[in-house]
């Protein structure tokens, strides 16, 4: 700022004749600094040199601007953001799993090639899992806590192991049709299954919580410091451009000429990159905020959906396989069914009635809550609506058959309720919430692209132009300086 | 004389974008509400009158589950804990105004609470169970109840789970509070009791006992004020913490352990903040 003040403020009042031109380089000893900048080629390099500095300004803040949209792109779209849907997907495999084996054991004999598609899919499940817990370990680095939880889930994931080997080879050592399994079986699949729902799927769902925090934060700081260094990339341009109209200014009253070339090449640089660089930083914030909220978010949301969707189905199997504790079965199913799906009902028989209502009244009104509440409350995208739509029905559609399937299993008839619990109304469900998933993730490529896309290039640009613009201000000063010489 | 004044105006321009713009950046700054984190003393609200969870000793003063959790939550966010008596009723309304900080009282996640506050935590899930005399052999869970006498709270909706939503037919005996169900469980007067298993296990003595089958999943959040993102994320970072460093388990077994009661010392699946 000091540039722009320093002719009024000199004390020494020795008077120069303004027609007496003063060779630049004076002999030594050189003048005091006022009376220096009171000479015309002093003034000269004292506007020149403002004007580089102004310049020098600009490329720093918008650096600095530019810097942080891309740290903000990166870990929203590059690191981060995908790792926490790698986490979530933890989740999934690990309830899969354990549905996987309450299968094998409920099928029985009954279903030879069932039995095998439901190992197969158990050791799918179980790498899956694997490569899940590693993006999980990544993304804890530095923080003690949440390392500690992914060790634990890692131990936690080989103790499960062993219990479950051990439940499938006793089930295979004692036939039976399909129900439940031979009482040592079932012990140790108690024992299994009480260490995946009440130990490891907590930690793993945490573990997804945490890292939705850390991206949270990430796009929380970044995008303000992108918004504020728009601001000051805008002062500093604009600042830039002062200065340099200025010594246009100072120049053509000077030497009465029209107008120096050069100068004006490069107030036009500044003007343009300024106008640019304004541009970009506000459309990388649009972008990360598309990819945030209308990608990231509901990408999570309907990952914790399906991971809960899931062991909701893993229920109704075990709600079958253990006669005993089908009533703590039975009551963890109505949960979770109303963490997917929350529409008033103490029991059971009041939660399929208000689902059916509140289903044949979307996408009219939206009366219910959840995680599909949360995302029918902000319909973005195109073919959003529609495809929320086909997951409800086809959620109705399972929900139907679950009560099919109770009542089968309440009256005594333990073959067909096995048939139901095992036939496709999950998978179809499933399969459209996959497809809404997919809308959301291609919404978040597309924004991270573009962000990527306004960004590229950039580090060329920006040093590119700045230099050029300085050059442009000494080729433009250095006529005039060579008169005085 | 004319550089002067143009210069001087140019000052003046400067000056007032340049305030401009700090003004603009302090919004922003302080744009997001307030936390819990801003705080230095956290009020927070406890039950006076269940054993074993939250009962009031003295003015201000109170001992139980509930409040350890409460203390160790508060101390591992750096903050001092003033402890308040908050009627079931009004635990929304009295975090909503901002009158408590925190409620840690038997406060159960529900998705019609979950309109009004947030929660962090569970930071334990309890689990409806019964209640019935030590030398009862014929109840080993809760169907065995079909036939007998059941202790109907007032206000409180645990024999629904039984009566409404098991189905299950029971003969429903009203009592006043859980402490008259337990006498009149000892005077034979009921056949049994059931509700959370904490507060079962709060009241336990040597002459009844837990039949270890829970039916039901109930949630104990920490309610906080609807909005507050890193204040529910640092209560559940601390939660975590709880359980990690063993915290949690030796509270439970203080607390619960003489009961004969099947505790979880796992850290259990977290509501979400956001």
């Amino acid at each position: 700022m000091a540039v722009v003040t320093p002719t009024t403020t000199g004390p020494a009042s020795v008077p120069v004749p303004p027609s007496a031109p003063v060779a630049a380089p004076t002999p030594t000893p050189s003048p005091p600094r006022a009376l220096r900048l009171r000479t015309v080629p002093g003034r000269i390099r004292a506007g020149a040199g403002a004007a580089v500095l102004a310049v020098g300004l600009l490329f720093a803040l918008m650096g600095v601007a530019l810097g942080h949209a891309g740290d903000g792109l990166r870990a929203i779209g590059h690191t981060a953001g995908p790792q926490v849907v790698a986490t979530a997907d933890l989740y999934f495999a690990l309830s899969d799993m354990d549905a996987q084996v309450a299968t094998v054991l409920l099928a029985g004999e009954e279903s030879g090639p069932g039995r095998q598609a439901a190992l197969d899919r158990y050791d799918q499940r179980r790498a899956q899992a694997d490569s899940a817990v590693l993006q999980a370990a990544d993304l804890a680095r530095g923080d003690p806590t949440g390392q500690l939880t992914v060790r634990a889930v890692l131990d936690g994931l080989g103790r499960y192991e062993r219990l479950a080997s051990r439940a499938l080879l006793l089930d295979e050592q004692s036939r039976h049709g399909a129900g439940p399994p031979s009482r040592p079986a079932l012990d140790v699949y108690r024992q299994a299954t009480d260490l995946m729902r009440l130990d490891l799927l907590p930690k793993a769902y945490n573990l997804t919580l945490d890292s939705g925090t850390v991206v949270r934060h990430a796009y929380a700081d970044e995008s303000s410091a992108v918004l504020a260094g728009r601001f000051w990339v805008a002062l500093g341009g604009a600042l830039a451009l002062a200065v340099l109209v200025a010594l246009q200014v100072f120049l053509a009253r000077r030497f009465r000429r029209a107008i120096n070339p050069a100068l004006l090449a490069a107030t036009v640089v500044v003007g343009v990159l300024t106008i640019a660089g304004v541009l970009v930083l506000q459309r990388v914030s649009d972008d990360l905020r598309t990819a945030k909220e209308d990608g990231f978010d509901s990408v999570l949301v309907l990952s914790r959906a399906r991971a809960i969707g899931n062991s909701l189905h893993g229920d109704e199997s075990r709600y079958l396989l253990d006669p005993q504790r089908a009533d703590t079965y039975e009551q963890v199913y109505l949960d979770k069914s109303q963490s997917v799906l929350y529409v008033p009902g103490g029991n059971l028989d009041k939660y399929y009635a208000a689902v059916d209502n509140s289903v044949a009244a979307f996408p009219g009104k939206a009366d219910f809550l959840g995680f599909y509440g949360s995302e029918a409350d902000r319909i973005t995208l195109p073919g959003q609506r529609e495809a929320l739509a086909k997951v409800l029905t086809l959620y109705r559609q399972f929900q139907h058959d679950d009560r099919q399937m109770r009542q089968f299993a309440t009256t005594g008839k333990n073959r067909d309720a096995v048939r139901q619990a095992m036939g496709a109304s999950f998978g179809a469900y499933d399969g459209a919430l996959v497809e809404l998933t997919k809308l959301h993730r291609l919404a978040f490529d597309a924004a991270v692209a573009a962000g990527d896309r306004a960004l590229g290039g950039w580090n060329l640009l920006l040093p590119g132009a700045a230099l050029a613009a300085a050059l442009l201000i000494l080729v433009g000063v250095r006529p005039r300086l060579a008169e005085y010489r | 004389m004319v550089a002067l004044t143009r210069r001087g105006r140019l000052r003046r321009i400067t000056a007032s974008v340049l305030l401009g713009a700090v003004a603009l950046l302090s919004a922003t700054a302080c744009g997001a509400g307030s936390s819990i984190l801003d705080k230095d003393v956290l009020v927070i609200g406890v039950k006076p009158d269940q054993p074993g969870l939250g009962m009031k000793k003295a003015e201000g003063e109170f001992a139980g589950f509930d409040v350890d959790v409460a203390a160790y939550i508060a101390r591992k966010l750096g903050k001092n804990a003033r402890f308040v008596a908050v009627p079931s009723s009004e635990r929304e309304k009295a975090l909503m105004d901002g009158s408590i900080d925190l409620v840690v009282a038997t406060y159960s996640i529900t998705p019609e609470r979950k309109t009004k506050v947030a929660f962090g935590g569970p930071y334990y899930v309890a689990h409806q169970d019964t209640l019935v005399r030590a030398r009862e052999s014929a109840v080993t869970g809760v169907r065995d109840l079909k036939g007998r006498k059941l202790c109907q709270v007032t206000g409180s909706n645990s024999w629904r789970r039984v009566k409404e939503e098991r189905k299950i037919a029971v003969e429903l005996v009203e009592a006043a509070s859980y402490s008259e169900c337990m006498s009149d469980l000892k005077a034979g007067k009921v056949d049994a009791v059931s509700t959370d298993d904490l507060i079962l296990a709060g009241f336990a003595t040597s002459d009844l006992k837990i039949v270890n089958a829970p039916f039901t999943d109930e949630r104990y959040g920490v309610g906080i004020k609807a909005g507050d993102l890193d204040g529910c994320e640092a209560v559940n970072k601390a939660i975590t913490e709880m359980y990690l460093d063993g915290t949690a388990k030796k509270l439970l077994q203080e607390w619960f352990g003489k009961s004969g009661l099947a505790l979880t010392f796992t850290v259990p699946q977290f509501e979400g903040c956001g």
